[in-house]
């Protein structure tokens, strides 16, 4: 196995093959603070991509609810568990636990198959609540128990477990967009990557025999636009970009400012090793053990800062511009009220305001001699 | 570097599986006047002598096999001047004939080298050292014997709202979204485009198999590759804990793929226990064995 740098978990680590980095790395922000499990992004990309035979319980985009939701059924959970003791230095913020590269038994990747059963319960967990609200605690305003959604796609991983594993090399990572993908003429339903992908985003489809993925929506992303689950987020959680590689993030690149330079979007279960390219921004209702163990050690720094966005205006800027083009945003800049996206050729695709005007509609419509109300 | 190694590490295998083989064994194909496709149990195979085959778990490349569960094959060859045949036998207690998301057939396959003289590597052949390999696979076996398995046929009690571009003439749904639409019908039309691998013209999504067999080409570990003429058949019956299944390939094939048979050869052998999620790599093979053909 080669030794390759994650500039997730700051140190180098074991992988079948050599660092080699795409010229673009695709990458998205997910603010599950704003997530309402409305599920659209879901049926979006179900409808697009895997509504045909064999694809009957195969979700390349879901959304569950933390802490008991999970699709396939605890397929984060089982993971952890083989993984051992995953520790991070305090001081430094180095990774000292195994990856799921470590101690791999005679196979490239450590991972679990989930039953076939496990795909059925893609709504399991969903709204509960990590524990009873005691009685009376609704009037006491904030309450002890919590739950938050986590909408969840393939990571399109720096470093792809699905790829490791895969024995015939049909998955590759594209080097003009990092986005990888099953070459559908190639696999031959060996599974390898369904054990190996921590985040159990390669699917095995029953009728024809072979393993479907996530594709990134690259037809969209070669037309320089934001795949499906991103332009019809009706929250304006979601957010697709590039991320420049480490050491080379540009201030006015949306996702570069919001992972790169204020560390506000943290990757999920980075201790995993594949480096995802899905950041979120942690929810900041939820206890912080449960968080450092999902995002890891920058999750309190990052609930901080995105407690104090409102002052922080070129975050506020690049956080605006969610939802808010279908078009890819390479560029964006902070133009008087308003902050302003570009495409890759510097073309303006969105121009969004800072600060939303208000309008105050007063109930009495002297125009019209009636009062206004808000039943339909 | 890399290369070096594995060669070593190839060659130190050959020498140990070589010593761990008592006597050197040769397989010969008999000269029969009936080549029987399907029947396992036919008469003309009491005659013929089974050489007993040592199979090892794979543990030369990742994915390895670490449990293993077949320890050896026992292998008949008989040919009329025509058609030559294999036939394979090897214990299996259970019957794996589907595959899921966790479920796993068995499956059986022979290697032979194009090109004797120079012999490649037995696990796969070598760049430039081509293999023709001719493989069955249990599910294969199922989808002829029982018909191809499909959505309904695993979820009797399912439900799809519906297939897009599912169409389907005379079942009253006038050709748009038919409701039951089996996997062969929905891949004739625009539903094609909704099976990915189908569309890709993948060998793994045929939904009208007519033969349980697949006769391949490979130059190293991940270089299998179907060939274009499928001249070879296959059968399988599992019957008393065991698995017999039947090869036959033209003796002198046109196609220049296939691996010569009528000078003195070897041939190789790999099992798959679906019971035990052999899959891949995973998997019992054997050395290169020698092979003759009586005239």
């Amino acid at each position: 196995m080669a030794q390759v740098k994650n500039w997730q978990l700051k140190r180098d680590m074991k992988y079948p093959y050599d660092d080699n980095r795409p010229n673009k790395q695709i990458a998205f922000v997910f603010d599950t603070n704003k997530c309402i499990a409305c599920q659209t992004c879901t049926v979006a990309c179900k409808t697009t991509w895997t509504s045909g035979k064999g694809e009957e319980t195969m979700f390349f985009n879901n959304v569950e609810t933390k802490p008991y939701g999970g699709y396939p059924l605890k397929w984060d959970v089982n993971t952890l568990k083989m993984m051992g003791e995953q520790s991070w230095d305090k001081a430094s913020g180095e990774y000292k636990g195994k990856t799921i590269f470590d101690d791999t038994k005679g196979e490239n990747v450590n991972g679990w198959r989930p039953a076939e059963r496990d795909y059925a319960f893609p709504n399991m967990g969903e709204d509960e609540c990590s524990s009873i609200v005691n009685k009376g605690a609704f009037f006491s305003g904030i309450h002890d128990t919590w739950m938050f959604y986590l909408a969840r796609i393939c990571n399109h991983c720096t470093y792809p477990a699905c790829l490791a594993a895969c024995p015939r090399k049909a998955i590759y990572k594209r080097p003009e967009d990092g986005i990888v993908l099953i070459d559908e003429s190639r696999c031959r339903g060996y599974k390898e990557c369904i054990k190996a992908c921590p985040y159990k985003k390669t699917f095995f489809n029953m009728v024809t025999r072979v393993s479907e993925k996530c594709i990134g929506c690259y037809p969209l992303i070669e037309q320089g636009e934001q795949p499906r689950c991103v332009q019809t987020c009706i929250g304006k959680i979601r957010m697709q970009g590039f991320l420049s590689k480490p050491g080379e993030e540009k201030a006015d690149n949306p996702i570069d400012q919001i992972v790169h330079i204020k560390k506000i979007a943290l990757p999920l279960y980075s201790q995993f090793g594949t480096e995802p390219n899905v950041y979120y921004i942690p929810p900041i209702h939820v206890p912080t053990d449960f968080l450092h163990q999902m995002f890891g050690p920058g999750v309190d720094k990052a609930v901080e800062a995105y407690k104090n966005l409102k002052d922080d205006k070129d975050l506020l800027a690049a956080f605006l511009l969610f939802g808010n083009s279908p078009k890819t945003i390479h560029h964006y800049k902070r133009e008087g009220d308003f902050t302003v996206g570009y495409n890759e050729k510097g073309e303006v695709i969105t121009k969004v305001p800072m600060t939303e005007p208000v309008y105050v509609r007063p109930y009495d419509d002297k125009d019209h001699g009636t009062f206004r109300h808000n039943t339909p | 570097m890399k290369k070096l190694i594995f060669l070593v590490a190839i060659t130190a295998l050959s020498e140990s599986i070589a010593t761990a083989q008592p006597t050197a064994i040769t397989i010969k194909s008999e000269k029969a006047t009936n080549i029987p496709f399907r029947e396992v149990n036919n008469a003309v195979w009491k005659d013929i002598k089974a050489i007993t085959v040592a199979m090892l778990p794979q543990n030369i490349t990742t994915p390895m096999l670490t449990i293993s569960s077949v320890r050896n094959i026992k292998v008949k060859s008989i040919n009329d001047g025509n058609t030559i045949a294999f036939l394979l036998e090897w214990t299996d207690s259970t019957k794996d004939m589907i595959v899921d998301a966790d479920k796993f057939c068995d499956q059986v396959a022979i290697q032979l080298p194009m090109h004797p003289d120079t012999l490649p590597i037995f696990m796969m052949g070598n760049k430039n050292g081509r293999v023709h390999i001719i493989h069955w696979k249990a599910i294969w076996q199922n989808d002829i014997e029982n018909g191809f398995r499909d959505v309904k046929d695993a979820y009797p009690n399912y439900w799809a709202d519906i297939y897009p571009m599912a169409e389907k003439e005379g079942d009253g749904t006038k050709g748009k979204f038919a409701k039951d639409i089996s996997a062969l019908d929905y891949s004739k039309g625009a539903g094609k485009n909704f099976m990915p691998a189908a569309y890709a013209g993948n060998p793994m999504s045929i939904f009208d198999r007519k033969e349980p067999s697949e006769e391949c080409m490979a130059e190293s570990f991940g270089t299998l590759t179907t060939q274009t003429n499928q001249n070879a058949t296959a059968w399988g019956v599992w019957e008393n804990n065991t698995w017999k299944v039947i090869f036959t390939r033209p003796l002198v094939s046109p196609d220049k793929d296939d691996a010569p048979l009528t000078i003195p050869t070897k041939i190789a052998f790999a099992i798959w226990n679906g019971h035990f999620e052999n899959i891949s790599g995973k998997k019992h093979y054997s050395q290169w064995i020698d092979f003759t053909t009586q005239k």
